[in-house]
């Protein structure tokens, strides 16, 4: 009894000491912190997201790195919870005393890491939540968004199918924060270029719904010339089949945000439905060009698999960081965001900016129509027309406006 | 409208009632054995050049997959837990449902995945008023009361059948008279899993094959046990029916709140019915 007692005192000795030490030699790293969900359904887009931001910096750290160190990262997996996401952000921050935080899918954890970022003023990038209210309502100094939020999408949607002829439309969706905004920026910009629009009704369905049918025979009955569908994640692949199945998408035409895309259209091969409207901020054969076509397959060759919107954005925020910080010509966060303000940078899609005013990503969008190619086993994007980001985006005074209230 | 998801609802709701009748386990996990029977279903679809035989051979294979899985699990964990509280038993099958889901990830990757319809049932029907109904759908209600009669038989007119019958009545008097109940219950715990993955097989081809399709299915699953009565595989038809039934008419009558019906439902059945619509086996 006694012996076993020493013997935990002296394990919990042990561990104590464990934690004491000293973590790492972080005078000669930039370390990056990475919180993100690993698990469930969204790991499809978040895993990406990391291995293009691992190649990237293997690439710059086999250059001898940024001025001289080493970019370092650690990876943590939130499982899709604001709370423990945040936790982990603090985590990373207090303890492992990294410099940047980066990342997740999920746009809660992501305000509630941009609030922490902006109190402990460490720089956070954010890759793949869509809100608008990251950098726009709830925006600052120390939040940047690496990828299209859901007032781009919407309104790159908008500046297009508000140019068509369709007067009589439907809107259904996933019933929750992104399908929502998706739909109403989509809306609010068709009008802008249609007055004539008109909304027959609307159909909202919970997250995760497995079986559209129904809600398809209601729309069906409804006839209207064009529907916003707004899903997100794995509905974007249920809505297609249900659509294929029920031949709703030979009968009316309609519109998802990432339709196009290939995290929609290659799990589906051959069997998506053609004819889907979509736009994707990201697309591994389009532009054609050597740089891009490079990007896609050094991603494949060392992953195996094509590159998906979410492997750009991890890549550039790599190259963000360490070009900012080539450009300020010191490890300084305060002298990072200064220099990031503005910069733009050669990227497979061509030279993109981070705009300095609120701190997004200027994107292109590709707005396509789902259709089969001969030189894929999946469907692919045609008719693919590139919308560039001053056609769309808000302008600093809107954000800025959003910003005051 | 909602008839065909009722079919994969009652099919996997069928075999937890099973399980929970006989076992008396509240097997959390049933919804990762469904998942796990998708996701069979998608690689031998591939395998076989996810063609029309791919599918069937899906439709056979991956429940059978799933029971093999099943019997280990039962084997090796959970016939050394029914003497359990519930409490224990149902924080032990959440774990179960975790690991699996985390094998799952590790075996098939977190991609989505999608079956192919196959080219028979392609395409649609229009039923009155013009409204198209997918022929795979119409598939999925033929084999609905194809499953329930064979379930309704095997319970009834085989030996262990009756045998797991007698089982739930009084499991010790079971035993006393010779029968090694422990193998009696491992082929019930198999059946019940068999029914979750064949649940899987047939609901690939209408959905994507994603991690996490397990956690609304077993909620869904688990209250449709409770408004038809625990154990009761009439039950969980009626459950199911209910469920699905309300569900789409919810959506027709007033879309905005459609998802609110079925729920609304289970409330009205357990406020006039607590131990549910049909005699409840417990």
């Amino acid at each position: 009894m006694k012996k076993s007692k020493w013997f935990s005192i002296f394990l919990v000795g042990l561990f104590g000491l464990f934690f004491m030490c000293p973590t790492s030699n972080a005078a000669n790293t930039i370390k990056v912190g990475i919180v993100d969900t690993y698990t469930g359904p969204p790991s499809a887009y978040t895993l990406d997201v990391l291995d293009g931001f691992k190649m990237a910096v293997e690439k710059i750290n086999a250059k001898g790195g940024v001025l001289g160190k080493k970019i370092e990262y650690t990876t943590r997996d939130e499982k899709f919870k604001p709370d423990i996401g945040l936790a982990m952000a603090k985590e990373l921050v207090l303890k492992e005393k990294v410099d940047i935080l980066m990342g997740t899918i999920n746009s809660a954890t992501a305000l509630a890491v941009s609030d922490f970022a902006k109190k402990e003023k460490i720089p956070f990038f954010v890759t793949y939540s869509k809100s608008d209210k990251i950098v726009g309502e709830k925006g600052h100094r120390y939040v940047f968004n690496m990828n299209e939020n859901t007032m781009m999408a919407g309104r790159a949607a908008g500046y297009v199918l508000g140019k068509k002829p369709y007067t009589k439309y439907w809107i259904a969706g996933d019933d929750y924060e992104y399908g929502h905004a998706i739909a109403n920026n989509v809306w609010e910009n068709i009008q802008k270029f249609n007055p004539k629009a008109i909304i027959l009704g609307q159909t909202w369905w919970k997250v995760g719904e497995a079986d559209f049918t129904p809600y398809i025979t209601q729309i069906l009955a409804a006839k209207p010339d064009f529907i916003i569908v707004a899903t997100g994640g794995g509905s974007m692949v249920n809505f297609q089949k249900a659509a294929k199945a029920t031949g709703l998408s030979q009968k009316i035409p309609f519109y998802q945000h990432t339709a196009n895309e290939l995290g929609t259209l290659l799990p589906q091969g051959k069997d998506a439905p053609e004819g889907v409207y979509g736009t994707a901020n990201y697309l591994f054969y389009l532009p054609d060009t050597p740089a891009n076509k490079a990007f896609a397959e050094e991603f494949k060759k060392s992953y195996n698999r094509y590159p998906k919107a979410s492997a750009l954005v991890g890549y550039m925020t790599a190259q963000f960081i360490a070009e900012g910080f080539k450009k300020a010509g010191k490890i300084n966060n305060e002298a990072l965001i200064k220099a990031l303000e503005g910069l733009k940078l050669d990227s497979p899609v061509g030279p993109l900016s981070i705009r300095a005013c609120d701190h997004q990503l200027e994107l292109p969008t590709y707005f396509g129509v789902t259709k089969k190619d001969p030189k894929y086993d999946f469907l692919v994007s045609g008719d693919t027309q590139i919308i560039s980001s001053k056609d769309y985006m808000p302008t600093c005074k809107e954000i800025l406006q959003t910003r005051k209230k | 409208m909602g008839l065909s998801r009722t079919t994969i609802l009652f099919i996997v709701s069928s075999g937890l009632s099973l399980i929970l009748g006989v076992l008396r386990i509240p097997n959390i996990a049933h919804g990762s054995l469904y998942m796990i029977g998708a996701f069979m279903a998608f690689t031998i679809s591939k395998v076989f050049g996810g063609g029309d035989t791919g599918f069937w051979l899906a439709l056979v294979g991956a429940p059978l997959g799933v029971a093999l899985v099943s019997l280990i699990a039962e084997r090796g964990l959970f016939q050394y837990l029914y003497e359990r509280e519930h409490l224990m038993l149902l924080l032990l099958t959440f774990a179960v449902s975790l690991i699996f889901g985390d094998l799952v990830k590790i075996v098939w990757g977190a991609e989505y995945k999608s079956v192919p319809v196959p080219q028979v049932f392609q395409g649609f029907v229009n039923l009155f008023g013009g409204l198209p109904f997918p022929l795979y759908n119409l598939f999925l209600l033929i084999i609905g009361p194809i499953v329930a009669v064979a379930l309704w038989l095997i319970v009834n007119k085989t030996k262990i059948g009756k045998i797991s019958r007698a089982a739930t009545v009084d499991r010790e008097m079971v035993g006393a008279v010779g029968i090694n109940v422990s193998w009696v219950f491992a082929i019930v715990f198999v059946i019940g899993c068999l029914l979750a993955g064949l649940g899987g097989a047939l609901v690939a081809p209408t959905v994507s094959v994603t991690l996490g399709m397990d956690h609304t299915l077993i909620i869904e699953a688990f209250l449709i046990v409770i408004i038809g009565g625990l154990g009761n595989i009439w039950g969980a038809l009626l459950g199911a029916l209910i469920f699905g039934l309300t569900q789409s008419l919810g959506i027709l009558i007033w879309s905005q709140f459609g998802i609110v019906f079925p729920y609304a439902a289970v409330i009205v059945v357990l406020l006039f019915r607590p131990t549910g619509l049909l005699k409840s086996t417990w």
